[in-house]
């Protein structure tokens, strides 16, 4: 294997492949990226046997063949460059020797065939969307993913794919982010899928807000992701999502407006003083006054007073304040409401002008 | 702080039937028996002294206890009555200590060390105790005044009904060592018959065999035995309310093999543990299983819930785990199972608890369920209602 290579070009491609490469793995092969060169494209592909991210360059002339070497020192090296470089790289005697203007490199290498490939998907379901649809779904909800709970199926992301929307749903078991795109899908009925998180971190790097389309395929137990010039592809978690619908608050009747960014910044001022470990914040909504008070365990105190547009009963509940500031970044929207039933009862945070995204949050008692 | 405690254990003589003989005045002379009907398998709850003249004993089937004493009258568990009566006496309790560790409606250890500055020797609260309880209730108890838990226990019972045994410090081992084993605390009919095979009948020949002999037949069992020969209890009596841990436990008249039995005792014991955690509104962070096997080793694994709970269900769960674990390829049979719940808190205190969106409706259902447990088991008894795995298939 031969060819010359900008550095220009090489760079991106090389940076989103290494990111999937974990520094502590079971398989030597598995630090390493996987370069192989065919039909005039060179292709980069890195893999911690649960997300594989494989990535496309052009290349003219050059002698084809295949090998992996280690993706953190090759990639630091490109890095190194000067701008402009361009790179000379060629496999000789098991070693890949990278030539640059008066630097010369020499790597280990593993043969390609050790390198694990994710199988492929045999009949796919096919799904064509928009990149901007895709990632403002996982922008708003993927914040709510739990973190190495032991009810592994929470540990990601689920996509229902439907016959008129594709939904995103996160939670912790605290709270819950819920997010719909209107699009018409070819499927029959609803069906449901879990990304596991850090398929769901690395997809939304790929991911841009244009109106480029992208195409999902759908298998059994893997999701692919073909983006121009990078396929992703990712294991699912093989596990059932638990019953979103049923924690979602029928009738709240006590229902907040207020300016959405005002509250966010009314929080977070607020979250400064609060108790690192439970973030605990104490609402109390009197006729058009809501107030908002955290303690922390060194005696201190923060207490926010805001106006809000608000007709129900007083009434005073507990919240983790955190749950709410992820919630108020997220909304796209210059008014939210916050929909309560009681004290005990979980709310219901969603922006004044649109219902695509709705933010469920369970209160803490105090 | 006095050199020795000042023990009690209350023993209310054959309880329920007493309540009974008490409440209908002309059942007084005659054999009483308190159970389920025979024609449902109950079995003998209680039973008056005169009842026991013909061999009748508690938990012995009511139809047998009637073909010993045909001319008994039987009556039904009225737990709810003798629940009132027990809260009755636990108030004359109340106003020679705080500290109260009830065992069951009728049986409680008092530490009235502190007491005898105001109402003079530990003997003397014993006696005005006993002499409320009558004079009062018109009911009677046995008394055992001692240094600790373990010969009060023994004391209480050596002169039933009406006793009153006081064991003083300095005569601990004369009080000891001409009883039979037996009455050692935890020396059931499996132990003894071990402790027969080396000639052991007494606690003094059983003070005699050196600590590493008992440890190596009993194990941590051992240890205790070797304590409790000596009058050794450090045990000290916690009031429920204080307590950091509760826990019940069963020893089988024989060992047992059969995980559907071991099992529904479980069950039993896990129903009983969890109401006495919410009669004192309390939460548990961790449970633990206690197994002892037919060769005296003992085994105990605990778990620590997801959340503080004082729900049956999820105790349960996790008990359960905890059990199918422990018994995982285990061929001993077991002669002891108990179950207990440790760091306790009061979630009236906690300052902060985050509950769950998916867990919260299903522990709004199940603590309706227990509270209605709660209620049918106060009214009722202990056999009012059950779970369903805690009936045995047979």
């Amino acid at each position: 294997m031969k060819l010359t290579i900008q550095r220009e070009d090489l760079l991106r491609p090389l940076q989103i492949t290494s990111s999937v490469v974990e520094r502590r793995h079971t398989l030597p092969v598995l630090s390493n990226v996987l370069l192989s060169l065919r039909n005039n494209s060179l292709q980069l592909t890195g893999t911690d046997l649960e997300v594989e991210i494989n990535a496309r360059i052009p290349i003219e002339s050059a002698e084809e063949g295949e090998i992996t070497l280690p993706a953190r020192k090759f990639l630091d090296i490109c890095k190194a460059l000067p701008e402009g470089a361009s790179l000379e790289l060629k496999v000789e005697e098991g070693k890949v020797l990278i030539r640059s203007g008066r630097s010369r490199f020499s790597l280990s290498t593993l043969p390609a065939t050790e390198f694990p490939n994710i199988e492929p998907i045999t009949s796919p379901l096919e799904i064509t969307l928009s990149q901007k649809d895709l990632r403002n779904l996982i922008d708003r909800t993927q914040f709510s993913m739990a973190q190495q709970d032991v009810r592994y199926y929470l540990n990601g992301l689920m996509l229902e794919f439907a016959p008129d929307h594709l939904r995103a749903v996160a939670t912790d078991g605290h709270r819950l982010a819920k997010c719909d795109a209107s699009i018409s899908l070819p499927v029959a009925e609803n069906r449901q899928i879990i990304v596991p998180r850090k398929g769901v971190a690395e997809l939304s790097r790929l991911l841009d807000d244009s109106d480029t389309k992208i195409r999902i395929s759908l298998g059994d137990n893997h999701i692919a992701i073909d983006l121009p010039d990078v396929t992703f592809t990712s294991k699912l978690i093989d596990g059932k999502f638990p019953d979103y619908q049923q924690v979602i608050p029928q009738n709240p009747d006590k229902i907040l407006t207020c300016s959405r960014q005002a509250l966010h910044e009314s929080f977070s001022r607020a979250s400064v003083l609060s108790n690192e470990k439970y973030r605990g914040m104490r609402l109390q909504l009197e006729g058009d006054q809501l107030r908002a008070t955290v303690h922390n365990p060194e005696q201190e105190e923060a207490v926010e007073e805001m106006q809000v547009d608000y007709q129900g009963e007083p009434f005073e509940i507990g919240f983790n304040v955190s749950y709410f500031i992820d919630a108020l970044a997220a909304i796209d929207s210059d008014d939210v409401r916050v929909k309560f039933t009681d004290s005990n009862h979980s709310c219901l945070v969603e922006g004044a002008d649109q219902d695509a995204c709705q933010y469920v949050i369970m209160p803490m008692r105090l | 702080m006095p050199s020795h405690r000042a023990i009690l254990h209350v023993d209310m003589d054959a309880f329920y039937a007493s309540v009974e003989i008490r409440d209908q005045p002309a059942l007084a002379g005659r054999p009483v028996i308190v159970g389920g009907a025979p024609q449902r398998r109950g079995v003998v709850s209680a039973a008056s002294y005169e009842a026991r003249r013909f061999g009748v004993h508690s938990a012995m089937p009511t139809a047998t206890a009637l073909r010993r004493c045909p001319e008994a009258v039987l009556l039904p568990v009225r737990m709810e009555r003798y629940a009132a009566v027990s809260r009755q006496i636990r108030a004359i309790f109340a106003r020679y200590t705080p500290l109260v560790e009830p065992l069951s409606l009728d049986e409680a250890f008092l530490d009235v060390t502190e007491s005898q500055k105001l109402f003079g020797p530990g003997a003397e609260i014993g006696r005005a105790i006993r002499q409320a309880i009558r004079q009062e209730l018109d009911l009677v108890a046995s008394v055992g005044v001692a240094p600790n838990k373990f010969l009060a226990k023994i004391a209480s019972d050596l002169d039933k009904p009406d006793g009153f045994v006081e064991v003083k410090p300095d005569a601990v081992q004369d009080f000891l060592d001409p009883l039979p084993a037996s009455r050692v605390w935890g020396v059931g009919k499996a132990t003894c018959t071990e402790l027969e095979r080396y000639g052991i009948r007494t606690i003094a020949n059983l003070r005699r065999q050196p600590r590493d002999w008992l440890v190596d037949r009993f194990g941590r069992f051992g240890e205790r035995l070797y304590e409790l020969a000596r009058g050794i209890d450090h045990r000290p009596v916690v009031p429920d309310s204080e307590a950091k841990s509760l826990s019940h436990e069963t020893t089988f008249p024989v060992d047992v093999r059969d995980r559907e039995t071991l099992r529904a005792r479980l069950l039993d014991l896990t129903e009983q543990v969890a109401r006495r955690l919410r009669r004192h509104d309390r939460q548990a962070r961790t449970v633990q299983l206690k197994l002892r096997f037919a060769d005296f080793r003992s085994l105990t694994r605990s778990r620590t819930l997801p959340e503080p709970t004082d729900v049956t269900a999820e105790i349960w769960h996790a008990t359960e785990g905890l059990f199918r674990a422990a018994l995982q390829g285990e061929t001993r049979p077991v002669r002891l199972i108990g179950m207990g719940v440790h760091e306790l808190v009061d979630p009236a205190a906690e300052p902060h608890i985050q509950p769950d969106l998916f867990a919260e409706p299903q522990r709004h259902r199940q603590r309706e369920l227990d509270r209605l447990a709660d209620a049918i088991q106060s009214r009722f008894g202990p056999d009012g209602l059950r779970r369903g795995g805690a009936i045995k298939r047979q």
